[in-house]
């Protein structure tokens, strides 16, 4: 699973959700891919799943590639807790991926396959996502 | 390549207000420069322009409103949703003038079955005569073997278009499919997040 190696600060607080993706916009390594509708957290379990149920489907062949990184955590205060005496502990990591970002890539296999794997893997994530293909001829 | 004619207006009001009324009329603000000459602000139909920027470094003649100018697409700047043309860089070029434009690489033919394809470029960078840039440059991958590489240099070029892209910089290379536990395994290892400038508690 993703996980960063060494943070800055171990407790942030919670990124802003608002705006579109300002870059990571198309597919650019492979050729089809998962773009974001809406905006969501994606936890680094929703990004494995995703991972996992993609390449289950293509078996072997084709190239992966996942373009967004949970570095943010999130804290959680325990249940039953009283407000008060500081921030909660680390729970999740997670990405937060503004409408527009393409998330997932893929190369390698046939239009049909990787549409149903990627179909597979937005059952994963938590927002309204779509496919989407690389475009021939983009300044 | 032929050339697209596309109407254009001048535009005299600028910022985001006036850029935007413009975007409701369905048109899209641009810009025109090149040749050392005055940045020109104009206005582009948007339906025309899109249907012209389907095809890669298409040549638009504009005209209208004192222009009569011939120009590339340098960048295009869309709705990352909606997929609508926001605003759009127009360079100028002359008939006859050779230009440093990305060509898209298009693969065709069917790879070795137990070969998987690791495209590291999806354009190259040719130098061409504007009037005639090509579309595509198609790559067959047909009767490559476990192990083969192409580099820029070996590409196909057609007449008149010379490489700009690295010779040495490669293309694709056909690869062996990786096992299924080799792809399982990929994402397995999760080592532990700690504090730098905070302490662990």
């Amino acid at each position: 699973m993703l996980i960063p190696r060494r943070v800055k600060h171990r407790k942030q607080h919670r990124p802003d959700r608002h705006g579109m993706a300002t870059g990571g916009t198309r597919v650019v390594f492979g050729e089809f891919g998962i773009q974001a509708v809406e905006h969501s957290y994606v936890t680094n379990r929703q990004i494995e799943a995703a991972r996992i149920a993609m390449t289950r489907h293509i078996k072997r062949g084709g190239k992966v590639w996942i373009n967004i990184y949970p570095d943010r955590p999130l804290t959680k205060k325990p249940a039953e807790t009283r407000m008060g005496s500081g921030k909660g502990s680390p729970e999740w990591w997670i990405a937060n991926v503004k409408p527009g970002r393409v998330m997932f890539e893929l190369s390698g296999v046939a239009e049909p396959v990787a549409r149903e794997a990627l179909r597979r893997a937005m059952h994963k994530l938590p927002m309204k996502c779509r496919f989407v293909k690389r475009e021939v001829g983009e300044a | 390549m032929s050339e697209v004619r596309i109407a254009a207006e001048r535009r005299n009001e600028f910022g985001k207000g006036a850029a935007r009324k413009i975007r409701r009329a369905n048109k899209v603000p641009a810009i025109l420069y090149g040749h050392g000459t005055d940045t020109q602000h104009l206005t582009l139909p948007g339906h025309d322009l899109m249907i012209a920027l389907r095809t890669a470094n298409v040549l638009i003649r504009i005209q209208g409103d004192g222009v009569n100018e011939l120009a590339l697409p340098k960048g295009v700047q869309r709705d990352p949703l909606k997929g609508f043309i926001e605003h759009i860089d127009l360079l100028l070029v002359k008939s006859g003038e050779k230009v440093t434009v990305e060509i898209p690489i298009t693969v065709v033919g069917d790879i070795h079955p137990d070969g998987m394809l690791d495209q590291q470029m999806v354009s190259v960078a040719v130098g061409a005569e504007a009037t005639h840039i090509p579309t595509e440059i198609e790559v067959s991958v047909e009767g490559m073997v476990i192990g083969t590489q192409l580099t820029a240099a070996e590409l196909t070029l057609p007449e008149g278009v010379s490489l700009v892209a690295e010779p040495e910089a490669l293309v694709l290379h056909v690869t062996a499919k990786p096992t299924g536990a080799e792809e399982e395994a990929e994402g397995a290892e999760a080592p532990t997040a700690e504090g730098n400038g905070e302490s662990a508690e």
